[in-house]
């Protein structure tokens, strides 16, 4: 149907210009028709042995051609309808991506932020749109500096001496909380990345029996939630003494992870074998083939599950949260932060703020430097963390 | 045919007359090496194999069958149990008291009929498992009483609604960045930083943006409006204080503007991920087919459900599979927003509250019954994970 309307209402396809100067004719004559368009519809239908359209409509059609969507009155030229394709994709795309980053300038602003005072109090930073009305540089008050709220966050923000109360340990304080954040994050993520790799290498590579039995046996343990082993686990690991300090944020981890070992597994297959039956002639052993060939050749995967899986832990609240207590000296950094916004939330928040900063900002940076590596394994495997 | 036939029996005859080669080569070998050594050779590399093959994979086997299945096969046991924690400590080691566990089956003290308890008790291995299901929350200021189990339940899949919307904006977004733009790389790569941020830093950002006086009130003109109150006896259309009975009532109405906050947290901090998927989906759909459908004058409309949606669906079909086990798992997002509340946390919080909480109203925690709800977690998301699959294989009939 559409396909035949089409044809009887052949135009040429113009340049650019040629639509311009029709364009222009084409909404003339629309002017000089309109002054006719009381004329009854039926009428129209009725006189046309080919479709005629009413003049609205073909004004609509002139626009859209204009716009470079092709309608029935009028074809649009291909390049137009590129162009503004690409214009308005490009709206959305950075009206999108003004909505993704503008929270992080908020963050970014509100650290510097004066709260720190009776009256304003949190106000400044509450009504805070592009920069707070009352800011460490402009606050007037004695002593502030503009990175007031960061040495507030480093010197008392965390410590029992300071302003942090009974929540923090004796002699606790940012710098501890970030060097634990580091051990967690660390120590876990390198050596469990290794001992993943190990396992994909042995499930991809070497032929045993059972291997894929016991390989779906392992995978089959994703389809237990963690919380729901939570309290279990909590009970467990206070058995073993791991609670309460770093042992259970460091040696879980150490044991690598299934999920892990899954997409290394399906990049060694990617792999050809005939390069270990190679070493294995010139008389290689395994544990050889994989420090000398297997780690160097899937440092790509390795390299991006190790920075996956090290975000993942340098946010990890939850396991702080539920397996070490209230003052102890092990907390990670969220953890740390979640007991600096109870003491500061009421009176004095821009430090808070300045927390999240500095807690997002290694993240986002080791992200800035490794995006291609990180974005094109997350392309390449399908996974989302 | 028939040359093709015969090419293939002059092949066998080939590979035949090979293969008694190879005999008559080992025939000889044997002649010269006793036979019992090459055999050994063979078993050695087949054991040599085996060896490694479970060297290299002995730490994950541990790790996963120690913290994962141990654990999950421990909760299971002591579901029916009294095991429990206190402010001094928990109840023994959790080995001896699986070691016993005949010993320890929940024993609930019998009450006579004024409430007092008599002396006696019963037995009861499923007394966790009927806590789930017929404990009941009262609101005092509401005079309302619900099952708090459903309450929960209903607070994690309102959460879920971030799914279908964030599914169809990154299907958007994916299509939009797939188009033959520059800098396309750059808006991937700004979308995604949400994800590597840390949730608690956004938590908190979130939290004060949209503050009764904050910037997103100011933008959207909606003044005084109360995103983050979370609380109970206000109208969910205006965050207000309501007298009205029929907004503060209905339990789907409290807390609902507080949870359209997490929603959109969440929408927010995911898209990023999904979106790269249905990126990387979108490179593999075929660009033959789709010049094919543009040759025979479909519309670019008609291209995108015809042949661009077809091809993506196994990309959508596995986002949504994770997004919904994740999803049912939301815990730390709301808790850290507004606090423990049973008009916002998801279902995650009560296996918290019961099984681990032992500071505030609470002094003796109950992993025992933290394990039995983690147990029916479990299974709603076995079997919604099962549903979902089931509806994936009617669909390829």
């Amino acid at each position: 149907m559409m396909k035949d309307k089409k044809l009887e209402n052949v135009q040429p396809n113009l340049s650019e210009n040629e639509v311009l100067e029709t364009e222009i004719l084409e909404t003339e004559a629309v002017e000089a028709a309109e002054a006719e368009a009381w004329l009854p519809a039926e009428d129209v239908v009725m006189a046309a042995p080919q479709p005629k359209y009413s003049s609205v409509r073909y004004a609509f059609g002139a626009v859209l051609a204009f716009f470079g969507i092709s309608s029935r009155t009028h074809n649009a030229s291909q390049k137009r309808g590129k162009l503004v394709g690409d214009i308005v994709t490009y709206i959305i795309l950075l009206f999108g991506a003004f909505i993704m980053v503008y929270p992080f300038w908020w963050m970014l602003a509100g650290s510097f932020a004066y709260t720190n005072t009776t009256f304003p109090g949190n106000a400044p930073i509450k009504e805070m749109v592009w920069w707070p009305s009352l800011s460490t540089l402009n606050s007037g008050a004695a002593g502030v500096g503009f990175f007031e709220n960061y040495k507030e966050l480093f010197l008392n923000g965390f410590s029992s001496e300071g302003s942090g109360g009974t929540y923090f340990a004796a002699g606790f304080s940012y710098w501890r909380a970030l060097g634990n954040n580091l051990f967690y994050s660390i120590v876990p993520v390198v050596v469990g990345v290794i001992t993943s790799a190990s396992a994909a290498f042995s499930f991809a590579k070497i032929n045993w029996i059972g291997r894929n039995k016991v390989f779906f046996f392992l995978l089959a343990a994703i389809m237990v939630p963690g919380p729901s082993i939570m309290t279990t686990q909590y009970a467990m690991y206070s058995d073993i003494g791991f609670l309460n300090n770093w042992m259970v944020m460091v040696i879980p981890g150490l044991f690598g992870s299934i999920m892990t070992a899954f997409f290394i597994r399906q990049f060694l297959f990617g792999l050809p074998t005939s390069i270990i039956e190679a070493a294995k002639i010139d008389g290689a052993g395994y544990f050889r083939i994989f420090c000398s060939f297997i780690l160097p050749l899937a440092m790509p995967a390795i390299m991006a599950q190790g920075l996956l899986s090290f975000m993942g832990v340098w946010n990890n609240y939850m396991g702080s949260y539920i397996m070490i207590s209230k003052g102890s000296e092990w907390i990670n950094l969220p953890h740390a932060m979640y007991f600096m916004n109870l003491v500061y939330e009421e009176n004095n928040l821009a430090p808070v703020i300045a927390a999240s900063v500095v807690c997002v900002l290694p993240v986002i940076i080791l992200f800035a430097c490794f995006q291609k590596l990180i974005i094109g394994s997350l392309m390449l495997t399908g996974s989302k963390e | 045919m028939e040359e093709n036939m015969t090419t293939a029996a002059a092949d066998d005859s080939v590979v035949f007359s090979d293969l008694e080669g190879v005999a008559a080569a080992e025939q000889t070998a044997e002649a010269v090496i006793p036979p019992k050594k090459q055999k050994r050779r063979i078993n050695r590399q087949k054991l040599q194999d085996n060896l490694w093959g479970w060297a290299f994979c002995i730490p994950l086997i541990v790790g996963t069958v120690w913290f994962i299945y141990a654990a999950f096969i421990m909760a299971l046991l002591i579901s029916f149990t009294d095991y429990s924690i206190g402010a001094s400590g928990t109840d023994g080691s959790l080995a001896d008291f699986i070691a016993n566990l005949g010993d320890h089956i929940y024993q609930r003290p019998v009450t006579d009929a004024d409430g007092f308890p008599t002396g006696e008790f019963v037995t009861q291995p499923f007394y966790w498992y009927n806590q789930i299901f017929t404990k009941v929350v009262t609101d005092g200021g509401l005079g309302v009483s619900m099952n708090e189990m459903g309450r929960y339940l209903f607070n994690t899949v309102f959460y879920m609604i971030g799914i279908p919307i964030g599914m169809v904006l990154s299907v958007f977004l994916a299509v939009c960045m797939s188009r033959d733009i520059k800098g396309g790389n750059v808006f991937r790569v700004l979308y995604y930083i949400p994800c590597v941020a840390s949730s608690i830093s956004i938590v908190y950002t979130f939290k004060l943006m949209f503050d009764t006086n904050g910037v997103i009130n100011g933008i959207l003109g909606t003044d005084g409006l109360q995103w983050i109150s979370g609380g109970e006896s206000w109208n969910s259309l205006t965050g207000q204080e309501s007298s009205s009975q029929f907004m503060r009532d209905p339990f789907w109405c409290q807390g609902f503007i507080s949870k359209c906050v997490i929603v959109i947290m969440s929408v927010w901090k995911g898209l990023g991920g999904t979106i790269i998927l249905y990126v990387a989906g979108l490179s593999g759909v075929n660009a033959a087919t789709k010049e094919a459908a543009q040759i025979d004058g479909a519309s670019s409309w008609k291209i995108f459900w015809k042949v661009t949606m077809p091809d993506l669906y196994p990309v959508i079909f596995y986002n949504v599979v994770t997004s919904v086990i994740g999803g049912m798992q939301i815990y730390a997002e709301p808790v850290l927003m507004f606090g423990e509340s049973n008009y916002t946390s998801g279902y995650v919080s009560l296996i918290w509250h019961y099984g681990l909480e032992t500071s505030g109203s609470q002094s003796t925690a109950y992993p025992s019954a933290g394990a039995a709800y983690g147990m029916f977690l479990a299974v709603i998301i076995f079997v919604l994970t099962l549903f979902q699959f089931w509806i994936d294989s009617r669909k390829k009939d």
